[in-house]
Protein backbone atom coordinates (compact mmCIF):
# COMPACT_ATOMS: atom_id res chain seq x y z
CA UNK A 1 0.00 0.00 0.00
CA UNK A 2 1.60 3.92 -0.55
CA UNK A 3 0.66 6.63 0.80
CA UNK A 4 -1.67 8.96 -0.86
CA UNK A 5 -2.06 11.90 1.25
CA UNK A 6 0.35 12.68 4.89
CA UNK A 7 -0.04 15.51 6.33
CA UNK A 8 2.55 16.82 9.56
CA UNK A 9 1.46 19.04 12.09
CA UNK A 10 -1.23 21.20 9.66
CA UNK A 11 -2.03 24.50 11.10
CA UNK A 12 -4.69 27.03 9.95
CA UNK A 13 -6.23 30.22 11.00
CA UNK A 14 -9.09 31.94 9.28
CA UNK A 15 -8.33 35.89 9.29
CA UNK A 16 -4.96 35.60 11.41
CA UNK A 17 -7.65 34.83 14.08
CA UNK A 18 -10.38 31.67 13.44
CA UNK A 19 -8.31 28.60 13.95
CA UNK A 20 -9.39 26.02 12.36
CA UNK A 21 -6.26 23.21 12.45
CA UNK A 22 -4.11 23.26 15.26
CA UNK A 23 -1.18 20.92 14.66
CA UNK A 24 -3.12 18.00 12.36
CA UNK A 25 -1.10 14.81 11.11
CA UNK A 26 -2.54 12.27 9.00
CA UNK A 27 -1.75 9.92 6.56
CA UNK A 28 -3.93 8.40 3.86
CA UNK A 29 -3.17 4.80 2.01
CA UNK A 30 -4.00 4.29 -1.76
CA UNK A 31 -6.99 2.51 -1.63
CA UNK A 32 -8.47 3.91 2.18
CA UNK A 33 -11.42 5.28 2.82
CA UNK A 34 -11.49 7.31 5.55
CA UNK A 35 -14.19 9.39 7.44
CA UNK A 36 -13.10 12.63 9.38
CA UNK A 37 -15.16 12.86 12.60
CA UNK A 38 -16.35 15.91 14.40
CA UNK A 39 -18.46 18.42 15.53
CA UNK A 40 -19.60 21.04 13.70
CA UNK A 41 -16.64 23.76 12.91
CA UNK A 42 -13.71 21.67 14.15
CA UNK A 43 -11.91 21.90 10.88
CA UNK A 44 -12.97 19.07 8.37
CA UNK A 45 -13.96 20.76 5.56
CA UNK A 46 -10.81 22.92 6.08
CA UNK A 47 -8.62 19.88 6.11
CA UNK A 48 -10.46 18.87 3.04
CA UNK A 49 -9.76 21.73 1.20
CA UNK A 50 -6.04 21.75 2.41
CA UNK A 51 -6.23 18.30 0.60
CA UNK A 52 -7.40 19.28 -2.31
CA UNK A 53 -4.84 22.45 -2.30
CA UNK A 54 -7.55 25.00 -2.53
CA UNK A 55 -6.14 26.47 0.94
CA UNK A 56 -2.67 26.28 2.30
CA UNK A 57 -1.60 25.96 5.65
CA UNK A 58 -0.13 28.32 7.86
CA UNK A 59 2.40 26.27 8.98
CA UNK A 60 3.20 22.51 8.57
CA UNK A 61 3.52 20.12 5.41
CA UNK A 62 1.10 18.37 3.00
CA UNK A 63 2.57 15.98 0.61
CA UNK A 64 0.55 14.55 -1.78
CA UNK A 65 1.30 11.21 -4.19
CA UNK A 66 4.88 11.80 -2.92
CA UNK A 67 5.43 15.43 -3.40
CA UNK A 68 4.40 18.29 -1.31
CA UNK A 69 1.77 20.37 -2.22
CA UNK A 70 2.36 24.18 -1.86
CA UNK A 71 0.56 26.89 -3.37
CA UNK A 72 3.92 27.84 -5.34
CA UNK A 73 4.22 24.16 -7.40
CA UNK A 74 0.42 24.09 -7.85
CA UNK A 75 0.85 27.43 -9.88
CA UNK A 76 3.30 25.28 -12.00
CA UNK A 77 0.76 23.80 -14.69
CA UNK A 78 1.98 20.33 -15.40
CA UNK A 79 2.47 19.96 -11.42
CA UNK A 80 -1.60 21.12 -11.01
CA UNK A 81 -2.77 19.87 -14.13
CA UNK A 82 -1.57 16.18 -12.42
CA UNK A 83 -2.83 17.30 -8.96
CA UNK A 84 -5.89 18.15 -10.43
CA UNK A 85 -6.53 14.84 -12.40
CA UNK A 86 -6.02 12.80 -9.61
CA UNK A 87 -8.21 14.10 -6.77
CA UNK A 88 -12.05 15.11 -6.67
CA UNK A 89 -13.76 17.26 -4.65
CA UNK A 90 -17.40 17.31 -4.11
CA UNK A 91 -18.54 20.07 -1.80
CA UNK A 92 -21.24 20.06 0.72
CA UNK A 93 -22.79 22.94 -1.06
CA UNK A 94 -23.51 21.49 -4.71
CA UNK A 95 -24.90 25.30 -5.62
CA UNK A 96 -21.03 26.43 -5.81
CA UNK A 97 -20.29 23.32 -7.32
CA UNK A 98 -23.18 23.29 -9.84
CA UNK A 99 -22.00 26.78 -11.54
CA UNK A 100 -22.16 26.20 -15.61
CA UNK A 101 -25.56 27.10 -17.35
CA UNK A 102 -26.40 23.63 -18.28
CA UNK A 103 -26.14 19.93 -16.55
CA UNK A 104 -23.83 18.66 -19.46
CA UNK A 105 -21.78 21.63 -19.38
CA UNK A 106 -20.94 21.45 -15.51
CA UNK A 107 -20.39 18.08 -15.73
CA UNK A 108 -18.09 18.17 -19.37
CA UNK A 109 -16.26 21.71 -17.47
CA UNK A 110 -13.55 18.90 -15.41
CA UNK A 111 -12.63 16.97 -18.79
CA UNK A 112 -12.47 19.62 -21.08
CA UNK A 113 -10.16 21.72 -18.34
CA UNK A 114 -7.63 18.88 -18.29
CA UNK A 115 -7.74 18.83 -21.98
CA UNK A 116 -10.19 16.01 -23.56
CA UNK A 117 -11.47 16.89 -26.88
CA UNK A 118 -15.15 17.32 -27.02
CA UNK A 119 -16.07 13.86 -28.56
CA UNK A 120 -13.91 11.62 -25.69
CA UNK A 121 -15.67 14.33 -22.78
CA UNK A 122 -19.19 14.01 -24.29
CA UNK A 123 -19.07 10.28 -24.59
CA UNK A 124 -17.48 10.56 -20.84
CA UNK A 125 -20.54 12.97 -19.68
CA UNK A 126 -22.99 10.53 -21.36
CA UNK A 127 -21.43 7.53 -19.67
CA UNK A 128 -22.08 9.14 -15.93
CA UNK A 129 -25.19 11.00 -16.39
CA UNK A 130 -26.54 7.66 -17.04
CA UNK A 131 -24.52 5.78 -14.38
CA UNK A 132 -26.10 8.32 -11.92
CA UNK A 133 -29.22 8.35 -13.33
CA UNK A 134 -29.82 11.43 -14.28
CA UNK A 135 -29.37 11.25 -18.14
CA UNK A 136 -32.51 13.22 -18.83
CA UNK A 137 -31.42 15.94 -16.93
CA UNK A 138 -28.80 16.93 -19.57
CA UNK A 139 -30.28 20.16 -21.12
CA UNK A 140 -31.61 21.13 -17.94
CA UNK A 141 -30.72 24.56 -16.18
CA UNK A 142 -29.08 23.95 -12.60
CA UNK A 143 -32.33 26.54 -11.16
CA UNK A 144 -34.46 23.71 -12.22
CA UNK A 145 -32.73 21.20 -9.99
CA UNK A 146 -34.18 19.96 -6.50
CA UNK A 147 -31.30 19.20 -3.67
CA UNK A 148 -30.72 15.82 -4.50
CA UNK A 149 -30.38 16.01 -8.31
CA UNK A 150 -28.02 19.03 -7.70
CA UNK A 151 -26.12 16.53 -5.34
CA UNK A 152 -25.77 14.11 -8.19
CA UNK A 153 -24.63 16.35 -10.76
CA UNK A 154 -22.23 17.71 -8.59
CA UNK A 155 -20.72 14.13 -8.10
CA UNK A 156 -20.98 13.59 -12.01
CA UNK A 157 -19.09 16.60 -12.51
CA UNK A 158 -16.18 15.17 -10.20
CA UNK A 159 -16.84 10.88 -11.35
CA UNK A 160 -16.45 12.08 -15.04
CA UNK A 161 -12.40 13.03 -14.30
CA UNK A 162 -12.08 9.73 -13.15
CA UNK A 163 -10.14 10.84 -10.25
CA UNK A 164 -7.85 8.29 -7.94
CA UNK A 165 -9.02 10.24 -4.87
CA UNK A 166 -12.40 11.93 -3.87
CA UNK A 167 -13.02 13.72 -1.03
CA UNK A 168 -16.44 14.41 -0.06
CA UNK A 169 -17.83 16.90 2.51
CA UNK A 170 -20.66 15.98 4.42
CA UNK A 171 -21.75 13.89 1.23
CA UNK A 172 -25.18 12.59 3.34
CA UNK A 173 -25.93 16.42 4.63
CA UNK A 174 -29.83 17.48 3.72
CA UNK A 175 -30.43 15.22 1.70
CA UNK A 176 -33.63 12.93 1.42
CA UNK A 177 -33.33 9.21 2.88
CA UNK A 178 -33.89 7.55 -0.64
CA UNK A 179 -30.74 9.85 -2.16
CA UNK A 180 -28.75 9.49 1.09
CA UNK A 181 -28.93 5.33 0.44
CA UNK A 182 -28.49 5.53 -2.72
CA UNK A 183 -24.96 8.05 -2.10
CA UNK A 184 -24.20 5.50 0.52
CA UNK A 185 -24.13 2.59 -2.45
CA UNK A 186 -22.43 4.59 -4.59
CA UNK A 187 -19.62 5.43 -1.90
CA UNK A 188 -19.49 0.81 -1.90
CA UNK A 189 -19.38 1.10 -5.42
CA UNK A 190 -16.48 3.62 -6.16
CA UNK A 191 -14.37 1.95 -2.55
CA UNK A 192 -15.00 -1.54 -3.96
CA UNK A 193 -13.31 -0.33 -7.66
CA UNK A 194 -10.40 0.82 -5.40
CA UNK A 195 -10.57 4.75 -5.29
CA UNK A 196 -9.83 6.42 -2.29
CA UNK A 197 -12.19 8.15 -0.28
CA UNK A 198 -11.99 10.74 2.30
CA UNK A 199 -15.14 12.17 3.56
CA UNK A 200 -16.12 14.83 5.97
CA UNK A 201 -18.99 13.76 7.92
CA UNK A 202 -20.99 13.06 11.24
CA UNK A 203 -23.41 11.10 10.50
CA UNK A 204 -22.16 7.49 12.40
CA UNK A 205 -24.69 5.23 11.22
CA UNK A 206 -23.73 4.67 7.82
CA UNK A 207 -19.96 4.15 8.73
CA UNK A 208 -19.50 0.76 9.70
CA UNK A 209 -20.02 0.31 6.29
CA UNK A 210 -18.00 2.50 4.43
CA UNK A 211 -15.47 3.68 6.35
CA UNK A 212 -11.99 1.73 6.76
CA UNK A 213 -10.63 3.80 9.01
CA UNK A 214 -11.78 7.47 11.22
CA UNK A 215 -9.97 10.18 12.35
CA UNK A 216 -11.89 11.85 15.05
CA UNK A 217 -11.02 15.38 15.74
CA UNK A 218 -11.86 17.71 19.13
CA UNK A 219 -13.80 20.97 19.58
CA UNK A 220 -10.02 22.05 20.03
CA UNK A 221 -9.49 21.24 16.12
CA UNK A 222 -6.96 18.69 17.04
CA UNK A 223 -6.82 14.91 15.99
CA UNK A 224 -8.29 12.83 18.94
CA UNK A 225 -8.28 9.58 17.67
CA UNK A 226 -6.94 7.70 14.60
CA UNK A 227 -8.34 4.27 14.50
CA UNK A 228 -9.73 1.60 12.60
CA UNK A 229 -13.93 2.47 12.63
CA UNK A 230 -15.06 -0.37 14.41
CA UNK A 231 -12.84 0.55 17.56
CA UNK A 232 -13.76 4.26 17.23
CA UNK A 233 -17.52 3.74 17.09
CA UNK A 234 -16.56 1.48 19.97
CA UNK A 235 -15.60 4.24 22.60
CA UNK A 236 -18.62 6.19 23.69
CA UNK A 237 -16.22 8.09 25.40
CA UNK A 238 -14.26 9.25 22.66
CA UNK A 239 -17.52 10.38 20.82
CA UNK A 240 -19.32 12.11 23.44
CA UNK A 241 -15.74 14.19 24.44
CA UNK A 242 -15.75 15.08 20.63
CA UNK A 243 -19.43 16.17 20.53
CA UNK A 244 -20.42 13.23 18.26
CA UNK A 245 -23.33 11.83 20.20
CA UNK A 246 -24.98 13.01 23.46
CA UNK A 247 -25.31 11.27 26.43
CA UNK A 248 -29.15 11.26 26.05
CA UNK A 249 -29.19 9.95 22.23
CA UNK A 250 -26.67 7.62 23.27
CA UNK A 251 -28.48 6.16 26.24
CA UNK A 252 -31.59 6.17 23.80
CA UNK A 253 -29.49 4.21 20.96
CA UNK A 254 -27.45 1.90 23.38
CA UNK A 255 -30.68 -0.31 23.74
CA UNK A 256 -30.79 -0.96 19.85
CA UNK A 257 -27.15 -0.16 19.12
CA UNK A 258 -23.78 -0.06 20.20
CA UNK A 259 -23.76 3.33 22.30
CA UNK B 1 -14.73 19.98 28.36
CA UNK B 2 -18.49 20.03 28.55
CA UNK B 3 -19.96 16.65 27.04
CA UNK B 4 -23.39 17.80 28.42
CA UNK B 5 -25.81 20.92 27.67
CA UNK B 6 -29.08 22.15 29.56
CA UNK B 7 -31.78 24.49 28.56
CA UNK B 8 -31.88 27.13 30.34
CA UNK B 9 -36.07 27.75 29.59
CA UNK B 10 -37.23 31.52 30.92
CA UNK B 11 -40.27 30.68 32.95
CA UNK B 12 -42.61 32.84 30.59
CA UNK B 13 -41.51 30.31 27.68
CA UNK B 14 -43.37 27.51 29.64
CA UNK B 15 -46.29 29.37 30.33
CA UNK B 16 -49.40 29.61 27.40
CA UNK B 17 -49.31 33.13 26.07
CA UNK B 18 -52.47 35.48 27.45
CA UNK B 19 -52.01 38.50 25.58
CA UNK B 20 -52.86 37.20 21.98
CA UNK B 21 -54.67 39.43 19.73
CA UNK B 22 -58.76 37.83 19.50
CA UNK B 23 -59.61 36.33 16.71
CA UNK B 24 -61.70 37.39 13.97
CA UNK B 25 -62.35 40.11 11.13
CA UNK B 26 -62.85 43.20 11.79
CA UNK B 27 -63.04 44.37 8.37
CA UNK B 28 -59.50 46.33 8.12
CA UNK B 29 -56.72 45.72 5.77
CA UNK B 30 -53.19 46.81 4.43
CA UNK B 31 -51.61 46.75 1.31
CA UNK B 32 -48.59 45.04 0.89
CA UNK B 33 -45.47 47.02 1.03
CA UNK B 34 -43.40 48.32 -1.83
CA UNK B 35 -40.51 45.67 -0.46
CA UNK B 36 -43.18 42.91 -0.81
CA UNK B 37 -44.76 44.33 -4.07
CA UNK B 38 -41.40 44.26 -5.74
CA UNK B 39 -39.89 40.76 -4.51
CA UNK B 40 -43.50 39.18 -5.78
CA UNK B 41 -42.03 40.89 -9.11
CA UNK B 42 -39.10 39.33 -9.05
CA UNK B 43 -40.59 36.21 -7.80
CA UNK B 44 -42.22 36.17 -10.97
CA UNK B 45 -39.39 36.92 -13.27
CA UNK B 46 -38.33 33.35 -11.87
CA UNK B 47 -41.21 31.31 -12.99
CA UNK B 48 -41.50 32.72 -16.19
CA UNK B 49 -37.93 32.13 -16.65
CA UNK B 50 -38.33 28.62 -15.62
CA UNK B 51 -41.34 28.47 -17.58
CA UNK B 52 -39.49 29.96 -20.66
CA UNK B 53 -37.26 27.19 -20.81
CA UNK B 54 -39.80 24.60 -20.52
CA UNK B 55 -41.13 26.47 -24.15
CA UNK B 56 -37.35 26.77 -25.52
CA UNK B 57 -37.63 23.28 -25.01
CA UNK B 58 -40.41 22.61 -27.40
CA UNK B 59 -40.52 20.93 -30.77
CA UNK B 60 -41.70 24.18 -33.04
CA UNK B 61 -40.23 25.60 -35.78
CA UNK B 62 -37.74 27.79 -34.22
CA UNK B 63 -36.84 25.04 -31.17
CA UNK B 64 -35.77 23.16 -34.19
CA UNK B 65 -32.78 25.45 -35.08
CA UNK B 66 -29.45 25.61 -34.84
CA UNK B 67 -29.25 28.75 -32.20
CA UNK B 68 -26.20 30.20 -34.13
CA UNK B 69 -28.63 30.67 -37.42
CA UNK B 70 -31.13 31.89 -34.91
CA UNK B 71 -29.03 34.43 -33.33
CA UNK B 72 -27.47 35.76 -37.02
CA UNK B 73 -30.93 35.98 -38.70
CA UNK B 74 -32.65 37.57 -35.47
CA UNK B 75 -29.69 40.23 -35.31
CA UNK B 76 -30.06 40.41 -38.98
CA UNK B 77 -33.77 41.36 -39.26
CA UNK B 78 -33.50 43.71 -36.29
CA UNK B 79 -31.03 45.77 -38.08
CA UNK B 80 -33.46 45.37 -41.78
CA UNK B 81 -36.22 46.59 -38.80
CA UNK B 82 -34.19 49.51 -37.82
CA UNK B 83 -33.75 50.94 -41.26
CA UNK B 84 -37.58 50.74 -42.50
CA UNK B 85 -39.39 53.75 -42.77
CA UNK B 86 -43.21 52.36 -43.64
CA UNK B 87 -45.76 51.92 -41.06
CA UNK B 88 -47.57 48.94 -43.04
CA UNK B 89 -44.62 47.25 -43.66
CA UNK B 90 -43.29 47.56 -39.94
CA UNK B 91 -47.04 46.53 -39.08
CA UNK B 92 -46.75 43.79 -41.78
CA UNK B 93 -43.39 42.80 -40.25
CA UNK B 94 -44.69 42.40 -36.72
CA UNK B 95 -47.30 40.31 -38.29
CA UNK B 96 -44.87 37.79 -39.37
CA UNK B 97 -43.07 37.52 -35.84
CA UNK B 98 -46.65 36.75 -34.61
CA UNK B 99 -46.60 34.01 -37.18
CA UNK B 100 -43.55 32.86 -36.41
CA UNK B 101 -44.62 32.87 -32.63
CA UNK B 102 -47.54 30.51 -33.11
CA UNK B 103 -45.38 28.21 -35.81
CA UNK B 104 -43.45 27.76 -32.74
CA UNK B 105 -46.13 27.00 -30.38
CA UNK B 106 -45.48 29.93 -28.03
CA UNK B 107 -48.91 30.88 -26.31
CA UNK B 108 -49.73 33.92 -28.43
CA UNK B 109 -51.74 35.64 -25.61
CA UNK B 110 -48.64 35.45 -23.89
CA UNK B 111 -46.42 36.29 -26.98
CA UNK B 112 -48.66 39.81 -26.99
CA UNK B 113 -48.25 40.70 -23.56
CA UNK B 114 -44.95 40.45 -23.18
CA UNK B 115 -44.16 42.64 -26.21
CA UNK B 116 -46.91 45.14 -25.49
CA UNK B 117 -46.56 45.21 -21.62
CA UNK B 118 -43.30 47.77 -21.56
CA UNK B 119 -44.50 49.60 -25.07
CA UNK B 120 -46.89 51.70 -23.38
CA UNK B 121 -44.09 52.58 -20.40
CA UNK B 122 -41.14 53.22 -22.31
CA UNK B 123 -41.85 53.95 -25.80
CA UNK B 124 -44.94 55.49 -24.87
CA UNK B 125 -43.72 58.56 -22.94
CA UNK B 126 -40.78 59.23 -25.19
CA UNK B 127 -42.80 59.28 -28.63
CA UNK B 128 -46.25 61.13 -26.80
CA UNK B 129 -44.96 64.57 -27.17
CA UNK B 130 -43.84 63.99 -31.02
CA UNK B 131 -47.13 63.63 -31.35
CA UNK B 132 -48.20 67.38 -30.91
CA UNK B 133 -47.99 70.27 -33.19
CA UNK B 134 -45.40 71.64 -31.17
CA UNK B 135 -43.42 69.30 -32.01
CA UNK B 136 -44.24 67.88 -34.89
CA UNK B 137 -45.76 70.45 -37.16
CA UNK B 138 -48.63 69.49 -39.33
CA UNK B 139 -52.42 68.85 -39.76
CA UNK B 140 -54.40 68.70 -36.65
CA UNK B 141 -56.53 65.57 -35.75
CA UNK B 142 -57.16 66.30 -32.45
CA UNK B 143 -57.26 70.16 -31.10
CA UNK B 144 -56.06 70.47 -27.69
CA UNK B 145 -55.67 74.72 -26.88
CA UNK B 146 -55.26 77.58 -29.02
CA UNK B 147 -52.24 79.55 -29.07
CA UNK B 148 -51.84 83.53 -30.81
CA UNK B 149 -54.65 82.33 -32.94
CA UNK B 150 -53.12 79.01 -33.82
CA UNK B 151 -55.14 75.67 -33.22
CA UNK B 152 -52.52 72.86 -31.23
CA UNK B 153 -52.68 68.95 -30.74
CA UNK B 154 -52.48 65.71 -31.95
CA UNK B 155 -51.48 66.54 -35.55
CA UNK B 156 -51.25 63.22 -38.68
CA UNK B 157 -47.45 63.50 -39.20
CA UNK B 158 -46.79 63.63 -35.30
CA UNK B 159 -49.27 59.92 -35.28
CA UNK B 160 -47.76 58.94 -37.80
CA UNK B 161 -44.16 59.04 -36.68
CA UNK B 162 -45.08 57.81 -33.51
CA UNK B 163 -46.91 54.84 -35.24
CA UNK B 164 -43.88 54.52 -36.73
CA UNK B 165 -41.53 54.26 -33.89
CA UNK B 166 -44.45 52.29 -31.67
CA UNK B 167 -44.34 50.03 -34.72
CA UNK B 168 -40.50 49.56 -35.14
CA UNK B 169 -39.95 48.84 -31.19
CA UNK B 170 -42.82 46.27 -31.33
CA UNK B 171 -41.15 44.45 -34.28
CA UNK B 172 -37.78 44.54 -32.16
CA UNK B 173 -38.88 43.28 -28.64
CA UNK B 174 -40.87 40.76 -30.90
CA UNK B 175 -37.46 39.28 -32.44
CA UNK B 176 -35.88 39.56 -29.13
CA UNK B 177 -38.42 37.47 -27.61
CA UNK B 178 -38.72 34.67 -30.28
CA UNK B 179 -35.20 34.59 -30.21
CA UNK B 180 -35.18 33.96 -26.27
CA UNK B 181 -38.46 32.41 -25.74
CA UNK B 182 -37.34 29.52 -28.09
CA UNK B 183 -33.58 28.93 -27.33
CA UNK B 184 -32.44 27.69 -23.75
CA UNK B 185 -30.28 29.91 -22.38
CA UNK B 186 -27.39 27.06 -22.32
CA UNK B 187 -27.79 26.78 -26.32
CA UNK B 188 -28.21 30.97 -26.22
CA UNK B 189 -24.97 31.08 -24.73
CA UNK B 190 -23.36 28.52 -26.97
CA UNK B 191 -23.90 30.12 -29.91
CA UNK B 192 -22.88 33.21 -28.32
CA UNK B 193 -19.19 31.71 -27.54
CA UNK B 194 -19.54 29.55 -31.19
CA UNK B 195 -19.76 32.91 -32.95
CA UNK B 196 -16.94 34.62 -31.62
CA UNK B 197 -17.35 36.07 -28.16
CA UNK B 198 -14.79 35.96 -26.03
CA UNK B 199 -15.48 32.63 -23.57
CA UNK B 200 -14.75 34.42 -20.08
CA UNK B 201 -17.28 37.24 -21.10
CA UNK B 202 -19.63 34.58 -22.23
CA UNK B 203 -19.03 32.59 -18.59
CA UNK B 204 -19.29 35.51 -16.49
CA UNK B 205 -22.56 35.98 -18.18
CA UNK B 206 -23.42 32.70 -17.44
CA UNK B 207 -22.59 32.36 -14.07
CA UNK B 208 -24.32 36.04 -13.25
CA UNK B 209 -27.62 34.77 -14.73
CA UNK B 210 -27.43 30.86 -12.46
CA UNK B 211 -26.65 33.12 -9.15
CA UNK B 212 -28.73 35.60 -9.92
CA UNK B 213 -31.82 32.83 -9.15
CA UNK B 214 -30.03 31.57 -6.23
CA UNK B 215 -29.89 35.48 -4.60
CA UNK B 216 -33.35 36.08 -5.48
CA UNK B 217 -34.29 32.59 -3.49
CA UNK B 218 -32.12 33.96 -0.75
CA UNK B 219 -33.74 37.70 -0.41
CA UNK B 220 -37.09 35.89 -0.70
CA UNK B 221 -36.48 33.66 2.12
CA UNK B 222 -35.52 36.70 4.18
CA UNK B 223 -38.50 38.47 3.15
CA UNK B 224 -40.75 35.59 4.01
CA UNK B 225 -39.16 35.42 7.27
CA UNK B 226 -39.52 38.67 8.39
CA UNK B 227 -43.25 38.91 7.01
CA UNK B 228 -44.41 35.84 9.21
CA UNK B 229 -43.11 37.40 12.54
CA UNK B 230 -44.66 40.99 11.22
CA UNK B 231 -47.69 41.36 13.58
CA UNK B 232 -48.32 45.25 13.84
CA UNK B 233 -49.52 46.41 10.55
CA UNK B 234 -46.82 49.17 10.25
CA UNK B 235 -48.74 52.17 8.16
CA UNK B 236 -47.58 55.46 6.55
CA UNK B 237 -44.13 56.82 6.32
CA UNK B 238 -43.22 54.00 9.82
CA UNK B 239 -43.41 51.34 6.91
CA UNK B 240 -41.76 53.18 4.50
CA UNK B 241 -38.58 53.60 6.77
CA UNK B 242 -38.89 49.98 8.26
CA UNK B 243 -38.55 48.86 4.38
CA UNK B 244 -35.96 50.82 3.64
CA UNK B 245 -34.17 49.87 6.65
CA UNK B 246 -34.77 45.87 5.69
CA UNK B 247 -33.58 46.35 1.96
CA UNK B 248 -30.40 48.38 3.30
CA UNK B 249 -29.50 45.50 5.71
CA UNK B 250 -30.88 42.74 3.38
CA UNK B 251 -28.39 44.47 0.45
CA UNK B 252 -25.36 44.01 3.35
CA UNK B 253 -26.38 40.29 4.09
CA UNK B 254 -26.62 39.45 0.42
CA UNK B 255 -23.60 40.91 -0.48
CA UNK B 256 -21.99 38.67 2.21
CA UNK B 257 -23.82 35.67 1.38
CA UNK B 258 -22.55 36.86 -2.34
CA UNK B 259 -18.99 37.33 -1.70
CA UNK B 260 -18.71 33.97 0.33
CA UNK B 261 -20.47 32.32 -2.50
CA UNK B 262 -17.94 33.87 -5.00
CA UNK B 263 -15.10 32.05 -3.35
CA UNK B 264 -16.06 28.80 -3.00
CA UNK B 265 -17.54 28.93 -6.76
CA UNK B 266 -14.12 30.24 -7.44
CA UNK B 267 -12.71 26.97 -5.41
CA UNK B 268 -15.00 24.52 -6.96
CA UNK B 269 -13.64 25.81 -10.33
CA UNK B 270 -10.27 25.40 -9.99
CA UNK B 271 -10.52 21.85 -7.89
CA UNK B 272 -11.56 21.01 -11.46
CA UNK B 273 -8.66 22.40 -13.24
CA UNK B 274 -9.51 25.67 -14.27
CA UNK B 275 -6.75 28.43 -14.69
CA UNK B 276 -7.87 31.09 -16.07
CA UNK B 277 -8.97 29.84 -19.17
CA UNK B 278 -12.22 28.41 -19.58
CA UNK B 279 -12.73 25.94 -22.34
CA UNK B 280 -16.46 24.93 -22.91
CA UNK B 281 -18.53 22.11 -24.93
CA UNK B 282 -20.11 23.56 -28.19
CA UNK B 283 -20.13 21.60 -31.22
CA UNK B 284 -23.18 22.51 -33.12
CA UNK B 285 -24.00 20.93 -36.75
CA UNK B 286 -26.07 23.60 -39.44
CA UNK B 287 -28.96 21.11 -41.04
CA UNK B 288 -31.27 21.50 -44.02
CA UNK B 289 -33.77 23.44 -42.11
CA UNK B 290 -31.37 26.06 -40.68
CA UNK B 291 -29.70 26.58 -44.41
CA UNK B 292 -33.95 27.03 -45.20
CA UNK B 293 -34.46 29.41 -42.72
CA UNK B 294 -30.86 31.35 -43.05
CA UNK B 295 -32.44 31.89 -46.63
CA UNK B 296 -36.21 32.63 -45.86
CA UNK B 297 -34.68 34.90 -43.39
CA UNK B 298 -32.69 36.63 -46.00
CA UNK B 299 -35.42 36.52 -48.63
CA UNK B 300 -37.34 38.44 -45.87
CA UNK B 301 -35.19 41.17 -45.10
CA UNK B 302 -34.24 42.00 -48.63
CA UNK B 303 -38.38 41.70 -49.49
CA UNK B 304 -38.77 44.08 -46.81
CA UNK B 305 -35.83 46.55 -48.15
CA UNK B 306 -37.09 46.44 -51.41
CA UNK B 307 -40.79 47.37 -50.36
CA UNK B 308 -39.97 50.09 -47.99
CA UNK B 309 -38.05 51.27 -50.90
CA UNK B 310 -40.60 51.45 -53.50
CA UNK B 311 -43.29 52.56 -50.67
CA UNK B 312 -41.39 55.56 -49.43
CA UNK B 313 -40.71 56.49 -53.47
Amino acid sequence: MSTVFECRDLRYRYLDRFTALDGVSLRVERGETVALLGANGCGKSTLLKLLDGLLFADSGTFTAFGEEVTEDKLEDEQFNHGFRARVGFVFQNSDAQVFSPSVREEVAFGCLQLGLDRDTANTRVDDVLSMLDIADLADRAPFQLSGGQKKRVAIASVLVMNPEVLLFDEPTAALDPRTQFWLIELLEQLRSAGKTIVLATHDLDTLPDLADRCVVFSEQHRVVADAPTATVLDDRDLLLSANLIHTRAATAHSRTSRW
Amino acid sequence: MTTTTTTNTPAWLLQPEVGLCPCGCIGKRRKGSFVGKTLAGATGVLRQAMFSEDVAAGRGLLQRLDPRVKLVTMVGLLVVVALVHSLPILVGAYAATVALAVASGLSLGYFIKRVWLFIPIFTGIVVLPATLSVVTPGEVLLPLWHWHGHTHGVTEQGLHGAGIIVARVATSISLVVLLTLTTPWARLLAALRALGVPKIFVLIIGMAYRYLFLLLDAVDDMYTARKARTLVADTGRGEVKSGRRFVAAGAGTLFGKAHQLSEEVHQAMTARGYTGNARTLSGFRLRGVDIAFTLFAAALAVAILVADHKVGR
